[in-house]
């Protein structure tokens, strides 16, 4: 739990206290939810990673209106995973999480060639599953067939 | 058996009738191994083995050298042709010769030599060098790494091997295998030189290339190693080489450690010599794949260490041991 | 290793594309090695030959219509997977399964997590050059394959689950069936002991071989048995107890150092500590209906999103699913275990040889399709 308290205060601090939601219930699977700007993303991570946190996945997904990418941190300890949402423009950047995490290296390339969102200051963006010539975003939902495309607030309220 | 070799005549005849004999007695062996191995390995691993073809599928690896013979001869492109071409054949001669001077029975050798053990150890070295030529041939880096570690281990192991083989021919004073297995009418050698002998067999295993110690053909590591780029009979050649090779090397074992034609200590119990000395090689053979179907493969430089590190002192120590022992006993 | 060849010498350096047909990448796995002789400096695995859109296709089929692809994400513990993405559902959805349903869903997804290990230690074994355990493996795993095929009429790609229970209900005959397979695997643990695990040429082979230590581990996001081997008893059916794992009584067994051996070690315990849970979970089994019967076949979960983790064989498993309140997932991610697990190889696999690197692989427990989704 120490962890997990430890990043709360500090990211209150760094954050302000509106950018972090609890969910005692843990009912969505994670006990916090921390919504950040994206140039703030390199310090927020850096605060996970001191506290012994370890970067579970990253999923991207797609709205009308905008991207957001979603980290999920980690630490051994039993209910601290917390949700780390960042929003950014279609064809927009986020900062990279690759010098923080060696896992975000293969990741952020994952992402990358599903979504389209760039990480800057990735060493190495090359397509990771998909092959090299590809240049369609298949995780859009402009690609193939979906059933629905909508804005943030129709999900998230 | 000695005054035949005064007999010009006689001699000729022998030597003719017993090459076409060794030539048959090593290919039938050779399928007849390769179908003991696979049952060997059927009936360890809770399955049967080849049932299909013949009793006990026993015909099955006749049918498997008519499929192989039938197989396309691929050679690979940028393979460097000549050589490619001639290492299966290379290996597979030198595992013939050693038939001349192998003692089946007291009057079943073809040519007693005086240095028959020593051109034995010759002849069966040439091997290695088909297997280098064979890697190197086929430009394919798993086979060339392959080829390397074969040669590596070779080299390795053939120092303790004769060092063992030493040991033997010290207490016998003669390479000649009808007087190596003579002296060993009342007591076998295993009994009197049992570390000779355990380091021999180690090292036969590793000289033939088999598990534990198959590290240049480790189909895990190396798909198929030297011979990855074979097709059809060249392939067979190297892997009727593999066996006759095996053969070879536990019929030594059994001249210089068990007795050759010789019953335990002495007593025949009315059975043949030749009958006392294949009885004794396949179950040295089954030894072998008994080996090769429990034990994980060993690691190149685990290998190495084991051989400089222990087995070339252990031989040495043993060597020097036996020296003192002859002289002043 | 490092100290056994101090410095490679980096001048004739040669790159070998081990797989993607290799006899040891399990699967469509290619690793670009960069040889300096036979020692390793460099690693770059190249996947997604397997890509097959997993997550593409969550967003344009029902829940119920996904979950025959859960269980060919990762197909040697496609039950697990099952499991996983009905109680994703089930949590989104707020569906209750009636006990009996539950029991039944543990005891099948522990045989699944057994038979998935058997597989691993049988081919790992294979990598090693011994080709034996892998026949005594398949022996045992037959076992668990006809018990849950007469349970789920399949064998590999399961799709028991359903949301709110199982397809079928279980029987005495399938209670019976399991007591004696737990019985004759226990039988079996002095055989592989005796014949792997006091080896010595298998002790040399795995000891000091690809240690993965807890620093490593976080900075690549290792998890399950890999992760445990190294100390950590992080074991999503302890951590965060879901279904009814908090009412059964076994360990974590973790390792030390997280070498291969101990990796080794941690999969066979956690195959004993299966049967204890498969064993309890018998013990215990509720009557009762083994399915909810109210719940529509186009599930219709409100708005929001779940983000569900459990412990598949080879690791944390997790299904993040978005709903739009439509019958249609609107996202559906899937954190797989095996993507940190072969990521932190690149690392692992430097200075190593070839033979330690086939070893190491085996060791991981990789499955290329779950990682290539």
């Amino acid at each position: 739990m120490a962890a997990r308290e430890e990043v709360v205060r500090r990211l209150q601090e760094l954050l302000g206290e509106a950018a972090l939601r609890p969910d005692e219930a843990y009912a969505q699977g994670v006990s916090w939810t921390v919504q950040a700007p994206a140039p703030s993303l390199p310090d927020v991570l850096r605060v996970f990673r001191d506290a012994g946190f370890y970067l579970e996945s990253i999923t991207g997904l797609d709205f009308k209106d905008t991207m957001e990418i979603v980290y999920h941190m980690n630490t051994y300890e039993p209910r601290s995973r917390m949700a780390l949402r960042v929003l950014c423009p279609h064809d927009g950047e986020v900062p990279s999480a690759t010098g923080l995490y060696d896992s975000a290296l293969w990741q952020e390339r994952e992402v990358w060639e599903f979504t389209g969102v760039r990480f800057s200051g990735h060493p190495d963006l090359r397509p990771l599953l998909l092959p090299e010539d590809m240049d369609e975003r298949p995780l859009r939902k402009t690609f193939g067939t979906v059933h629905a495309y909508r804005k943030r607030e129709e999900i998230y309220g | 058996m000695m005054e035949a070799a005064t007999n010009t005549g006689g001699d000729w005849l022998r030597l003719i009738v017993g090459l076409i004999v060794v030539l048959i007695f090593s290919q039938l062996n050779a399928l007849f191994l390769v179908w003991l191995e696979r049952k060997v390995a059927g009936h360890i691993q809770l399955r049967y083995g080849p049932m299909e073809v013949g009793p006990h599928g026993l015909l099955q690896t006749i049918v498997d050298g008519i499929k192989l013979v039938g197989k396309e001869l691929i050679t690979p492109f940028k393979a460097d042709k000549k050589l490619f071409v001639i290492a299966p054949v290379l290996v597979f001669m030198p595992v013939l010769i050693p038939f001349l001077v192998l003692p089946f029975g007291p009057e079943l050798i073809i040519r007693d030599m005086n240095v028959g053990l020593l051109l034995i150890f010759a002849f069966s070295t040439f091997s290695v060098l088909a297997i280098l030529v064979g890697g190197w041939a086929s430009n394919n880096k798993y086979a060339l790494l392959g080829a390397m570690r074969s040669v590596a281990q070779n080299v390795a192991y053939e120092i303790p091997l004769l060092l063992s083989v030493m040991s033997v021919v010290l207490m016998v004073h003669s390479f000649k295998f009808s007087e190596l297995v003579m002296a060993q009418h009342r007591v076998w050698f295993v009994f009197l030189q049992p570390v000779a002998a355990i380091i021999y067999f180690i090292c036969a295993t590793a000289e033939t290339n088999r598990a534990p110690f198959d590290i240049p053909e480790a189909e895990s590591e190396l798909v198929a190693g030297f011979h990855t780029e074979y097709s059809g009979m060249r392939f067979g050649l190297f892997f009727l080489a593999e066996y006759t090779n095996m053969f070879i090397v536990s019929a030594v074992a059994t001249s210089l450690f068990m007795g050759g034609w010789h019953g335990p200590f002495g007593w025949s119990l009315g059975i043949p010599g030749v009958i006392w000395f294949l009885a004794k090689t396949y179950f040295l053979l089954f030894v072998l794949m008994w080996f090769r179907w429990t034990f994980p493969r060993v690691r190149f430089d685990q290998l190495m260490n084991f051989s400089w590190k222990v087995l070339i002192p252990l031989s040495m120590l043993n060597l020097l041991v036996t020296a003192l022992v002859v002289k002043f006993v | 290793m490092a100290e056994h060849f101090a410095e490679p010498v980096r001048q004739h350096l040669y790159s070998l594309n081990l797989g993607p047909q290799h006899p040891s990448t399990h699967g469509v796995l290619r690793i670009l090695l960069t040889l300096d002789g036979e020692y390793i400096v460099e690693a770059d695995p190249v996947i997604g030959y397997g890509h097959r859109g997993h997550e593409k296709m969550g967003e344009n089929r029902t829940y119920l219509q996904f979950m025959p692809n859960t269980s060919r994400i990762d197909y040697l513990s496609g039950l697990l997977f099952n499991h996983g993405f009905c109680l994703a559902v089930e949590k989104l959805a707020g569906i209750e399964p009636p006990e009996r349903a539950r029991y039944i869903r543990v005891i099948c997804a522990e045989l699944n997590r057994i038979s998935s290990h058997l597989l691993w230690f049988g081919t790992y074994l294979m990598d090693l050059g011994a080709f034996t355990p892998f026949l005594y493996c398949f022996d045992d795993r037959e076992n668990i394959l006809d018990i849950l095929d007469r349970v789920s009429g399949s064998r590999l790609t399961y799709s028991y689950c359903r949301f709110g229970g199982v397809t079928r209900d279980i029987d005495d005959v399938f209670i019976e069936q399991t007591r004696a397979f737990v019985k004759r695997l226990r039988s079996r643990w002095k055989d592989y002991h005796n014949l792997v695990t006091k080896n010595v040429i298998f002790i040399h082979r795995t000891r000091d071989v690809g240690v993965i230590d807890k620093d490593l581990a976080r900075r690549f996001g290792v998890t399950g048995p890999n992760l445990r081997a190294a100390g950590v008893p992080f074991d999503m059916r302890k951590v965060e107890p879901y279904e009814v794992y908090d009412r059964f009584d076994f360990q974590i067994p973790v390792g030390e150092k997280g070498d291969a051996l101990d990796r080794y070690r941690v999969r066979l315990e956690e195959m004993e500590q299966s049967c204890r849970i498969i064993e309890q979970a018998l013990d215990q089994l509720p009557d009762g209906p083994y399915r909810q019967e109210r719940v529509r076949l186009k599930v219709k979960p409100p708005r929001g999103e779940v983000y569900f983790a459990f412990e598949s064989a080879r690791g944390l498993t997790a299904y993040y699913l978005v709903s739009d309140g439509s019958p249609y997932p609107y996202r559906c991610h899937v954190r797989v275990p095996s993507f940190g697990n072969l990521h932190c190889l690149t690392e692992v696999f430097r200075e190593t040889l070839v033979a330690d690197a086939i070893s190491i692989l085996g060791s991981i427990d990789i499955v290329v399709p779950e990682i290539d989704r």
